[in-house]
This record gives C-alpha cells, sequence and structure tokens, in this order.
C-alpha cells in the first residue's frame, strides 16, 4: 500500500517553473532514489515535502490523509507542525545546532515536546532520562555511542551527518528525506555515511534519498526516479532504470556518470 | 586635597554611571525591536528606519544632544526638561538613547543575519514552533557572533558619556576638568583618566568573560 502519494505538485521561483506536474508515490518500507542533473529540482520536491515551500498546485497523501492541498484554506500553525512530522528531513550540509552536543541535538525536539504536556512536569527527570536513553540507542545505532556528549565542530563531516541522520529518525517520521547526504563530504567520509543509510533500507525504514551516487541508488533503492527540468523522466525498478534505461535524456544522464 | 579631588570625582562617575545604565537599559531592547524591524516585509517602514539610523549614525552625537536639549525650548517656547540636574542627565540619556539604539539595531540585525537559514530550517522540520527556534536555536548563536562588535560599541558609550559636559552635567569628565579651571591644576584630569580606565578594565574582564563562555561551540 502506499503510503505515500504525491499528485501533480508545481512550484514556480518568480517566473522559473522549478517543478511541472510531478507526481510520484512510495510504497510503506521502499526506499525512492531521486537522481537528476543539478537544478532539475530535486531539493525543491523534497522541500516541498517538508513544507520549507508551499507548492502551488497538488497535493500530498499520506497514509490516505490528504495533509496538503494546493489552493485549499491555509492551515494553521499548530496542523503545519503536526503534518510536517510525518517527514524528517537530513540536508546536504547537516545543519547541526553548533550549541548543543550530539545527543542533545538528537533529543531537543522530542525534550521540546515533552514539555508541552502536563503530565511531563511532575516527572520530568524520567521523561527527559527515558528521552537519553533512546538518544543514546539512536547514536549506538549510528556508530557513534562514544560521541554522544561531542559538540558538532568536535566531530567529522561523516560523523556530525549520522548525528543528523538520528537527529532525523528520532521524532520516528513516515518517511524520510535525504537531500544528498553525502555531497558535502569528502569521499573517503561518505562510505560511513551511506552504510547507515543502507542499514535502515534494509530495516525497511521509508525513505526518499536524492543522491549523486548510483551505484548506491541501485543497490539500495527499490524505485528510482529521473528528475530533468522539473520534471520526472522516467521511474522504475532500481536496477532496471540504471542498468536499462528506456529515455534517451535518462540514457544520456547516465553516461555521463558511468564516464565520470 | 586628594581626598576632595576623589570624593569630586566619584560624583562625577555616579552621574556618568548613571548615564550610561539608563542609556543601556533603554537602547538595548530599542535596539533589538529595531533590528528587526529593519528586516520588515513592509518596505515603507524598512525605508524609514534605514533613512532614520543613516541620519543618526551620520551626524555627531554632541550634534543630536545639543538639539535634543535646547531644540525643545526653543520650538515650543519652554524647556521640557527642568534645569536641574536630573533634567540634564534625562535628556543626555534621551539623546543616547535614540544614538545608541540606530547602532545596536545595526549589529543586532547582522546577528540576526549571521544566522544560517539551515538553523531555522532544521528547527522547522523537527516540528519546533518559530518561538521555540528563537529561543533555543537562534538565540545562543546571534549572542555569540554580536558580542565582540557589542562590547565595542558599549566600551564606546562610557568614553562618550564625557558629551554631556556640552550641556553641563556634572558627570566624570566635567568633574576633574572643574579643578583645573577653579585651581590651575592638571593632575585631577589623569587621575580622571585612571577612573575611565577602571570603568572601561571591568567591563572588558565581564565581555572577555562571556566570549570564553561561548566559546564552547563554533
Ligand atoms: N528559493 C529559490 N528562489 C529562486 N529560485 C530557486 C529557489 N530554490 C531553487 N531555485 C531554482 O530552482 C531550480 C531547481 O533547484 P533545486 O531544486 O535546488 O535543484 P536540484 O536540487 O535538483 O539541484 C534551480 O534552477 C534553482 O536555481
Ligand atoms: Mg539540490
Amino acid at each position: 500500500m502506499a503510503i505515500l502519494e504525491v499528485n501533480h505538485i508545481e512550484k514556480q521561483f518568480g517566473h522559473t517553473k522549478v517543478l511541472k506536474d510531478v507526481s510520484f508515490s512510495l510504497d510503506q518500507g521502499h526506499a525512492l532514489a531521486i537522481i537528476g542533473s543539478s537544478g532539475s529540482g530535486k531539493t525543491t520536491l523534497l522541500r516541498c515535502l517538508n513544507f520549507l515551500e508551499t507548492p502551488d498546485k497538488g497535493e500530498i497523501i499520506v497514509k490516505g490523509e490528504r495533509i496538503y492541498k494546493a489552493g485549499e484554506t491555509k492551515m494553521s500553525d499548530s496542523e503545519l507542525l503536526q503534518k510536517r512530522l510525518h517527514f524528517g528531513m537530513v540536508f546536504q550540509a547537516f545543519h547541526l545546532f553548533p550549541q548543543y552536543t550530539a545527543l542533545t541535538n538528537v533529543t531537543l525536539a522530542h525534550k521540546l515536546s515533552a514539555l508541552k504536556k502536563p503530565e511531563t512536569k511532575a516527572n520530568r527527570k524520567e521523561v527527559f532520562d527515558k528521552i537519553n536513553a533512546r538518544g543514546l540507542e539512536l547514536l549506538d545505532q549510528m556508530g557513534l555511542a562514544d560521541r554522544a556528549y561531542h559538540y558538532p565542530h568536535q566531530l567529522s563531516g561523516g560523523q556530525q551527518q549520522r548525528v543528523a541522520i538520528a537527529r532525523a529518525l528520532a521524532l520516528q517520521p513516515d518517511i524520510l528525506c535525504f537531500d544528498e547526504p553525502t555531497s558535502a563530504l569528502d569521499p573517503e567520509l561518505t562510505g560511513e555515511v551511506l552504510k547507515v543509510i543502507r542499514g535502515l533500507a534494509e530495516k525497511k525504514t521509508t525513505m526518499i534519498i536524492v543522491t549523486h551516487e548510483m551505484a548506491f541508488a541501485r543497490d539500495v533503492a527499490d524505485e528510482i526516479v529521473f528528475m530533468d527540468g522539473g520534471i520526472i523522466v522516467e521511474q522504475g525498478p532500481a536496477r532496471q532504470v540504471i542498468e536499462n534505461p528506456q529515455q534517451e535524456r535518462t540514457k544520456a544522464f547516465l553516461s555521463r556518470y558511468s564516464e565520470g | 586635597m586628594l581626598w576632595s579631588v576623589t570624593v569630586q570625582l566619584l560624583g562625577g562617575l555616579w552621574t556618568t554611571f548613571r548615564i550610561f545604565i539608563f542609556t543601556l537599559l533603554f537602547s538595548l531592547p530599542i535596539g533589538l525591536v529595531l533590528g528587526i524591524a529593519s528586516r520588515s516585509k513592509f518596505k515603507l517602514l524598512r525605508s524609514i528606519l534605514h533613512i532614520f539610523i543613516w541620519i543618526i549614525r551620520g551626524t555627531p552625537l554632541m550634534l543630536q544632544l545639543i538639539i535634543i536639549f535646547y531644540g525643545p525650548g526653543l520650538w515650543l517656547g519652554h524647556n521640557i526638561w527642568s534645569g536641574n540636574e536630573a533634567g540634564r542627565i534625562t535628556a543626555t540619556v534621551v539623546a543616547f538613547t535614540i544614538n545608541y539604539s540606530c547602532y545596536f539595531s545595526v549589529i543586532f540585525r547582522g546577528g540576526i543575519e549571521s544566522v544560517p537559514v539551515g538553523q531555522r530550517e532544521a528547527g522547522e522540520v523537527l516540528g519546533l514552533t518559530k518561538w521555540e527556534i528563537f529561543w533555543n536555536i537562534t538565540l545562543l548563536q546571534m549572542i555569540k557572533r554580536i558580542v565582540p562588535p557589542m562590547s565595542n560599541e558599549i566600551i564606546t558609550l562610557v568614553k562618550d558619556t564625557s558629551l554631556a559636559r556640552i550641556i553641563a552635567a556634572y558627570e566624570l569628565t566635567f568633574s576633574g576638568y572643574s579643578f583645573m579651571k577653579s585651581a590651575g591644576i592638571t593632575w585631577p584630569l589623569f587621575y580622571t583618566g585612571v577612573f575611565y580606565l577602571i570603568f572601561v578594565g571591568v567591563l572588558t574582564i565581564l565581555f572577555n568573560l562571556i566570549e570564553k563562555k561561548l566559546d564552547y561551540f563554533k
């Protein structure tokens, strides 16, 4: 069953149409890779899903519930906050909070939302201990158990990105989005991040991964979407799109990658 | 002699200190509001603020002080500042507050803009409210970046208080100068300098402490 349906999304900045009628769906437990050259609208698409941008047209349906439809009455701030939590986001440039330790980065959102519940007041320490334990577990899962109390500037890029992944996972989103998670890393550090994402795929985490790592997309994703100029040119099973692309533009794009 | 000079300088220091503290008390929050407002979506508001800030930063504080103190009396026909010491200090604080709010607003705006958008967005996708993002994420990063320019400006304020002499407020410099005028001795002027150095020294130590405290992150 499709956990996510994206229908006819369009987005325009000024006079440039960045997304033109983008539709796709994603099944629970599947990983979808989005490939395409720079400027094709991949980041904008992820930002629309996370409500960092408002699509001009189209709708977004998660678990059968339509969480967004363009042109409908504006949602309240609290509704927006709720709907956002269907998605998690891992940014290309990590965006960890520099003033907090790795553990606090992972647990901050959870703690702030716990503080809003009246029942937290009475046994705040207990609640926070639980949240911390869960945060440590996540960091351990990312291979960072010994880095929990380090600040971001004390961590390598690969470690920072793994903290960012733990932070996104902490709120247990239905769908986890990655925007070129290894593009800001030195080549020798991409492996450790890809390994973590591969592990998540093996655990059937529902994911959308924008990436330029073609071999990784082929091996880890279930489906691949190839975008060009704001439209989806081709989509299909991962292996098929990479090894046997049907569209000329996909072939041209992939051949540029295999040469490079 | 030393004793009577000290007593008189301490009196001047007290006035200097009151001008300093009240100016800070008013101009820091007003500066923050102006700094936020100068990034407003409304072009008219932005333009008005930019012009106002340009005028205030582009003209001497002493000129502004003279206009604020004498202007109302000449325009309205009666002095809105009472003629006593308190009135002079009030006028000084008003002029200084207008001036320093503008300088602080520029620093605040720079601080706000220096925090990368990605920080706010990372908070948004975690479902934090605008207020939670400001309070838990942006604020400390902003403070860290504005401490050095702020401390410069605040130390300048200490020395700018001596401008109040122009409207005959008995601040520290006025006190030191009065001995030269009345008794023809100059050493109280150097002694006055020592008072300023101690004042500024204490502030410098304080700001260094804050900077050290915020050194733990980048
Ligand atoms: N906030 C924005 N304002 C104006 N143009 C934008 C904005 N964000 C992205 N764009 C433009 O939209 C196009 C697609 O960008 P993006 O989604 O970042 O592509 P990709 O992630 O595939 O490289 C680019 O031409 C980019 O310049
Ligand atoms: Mg991009």
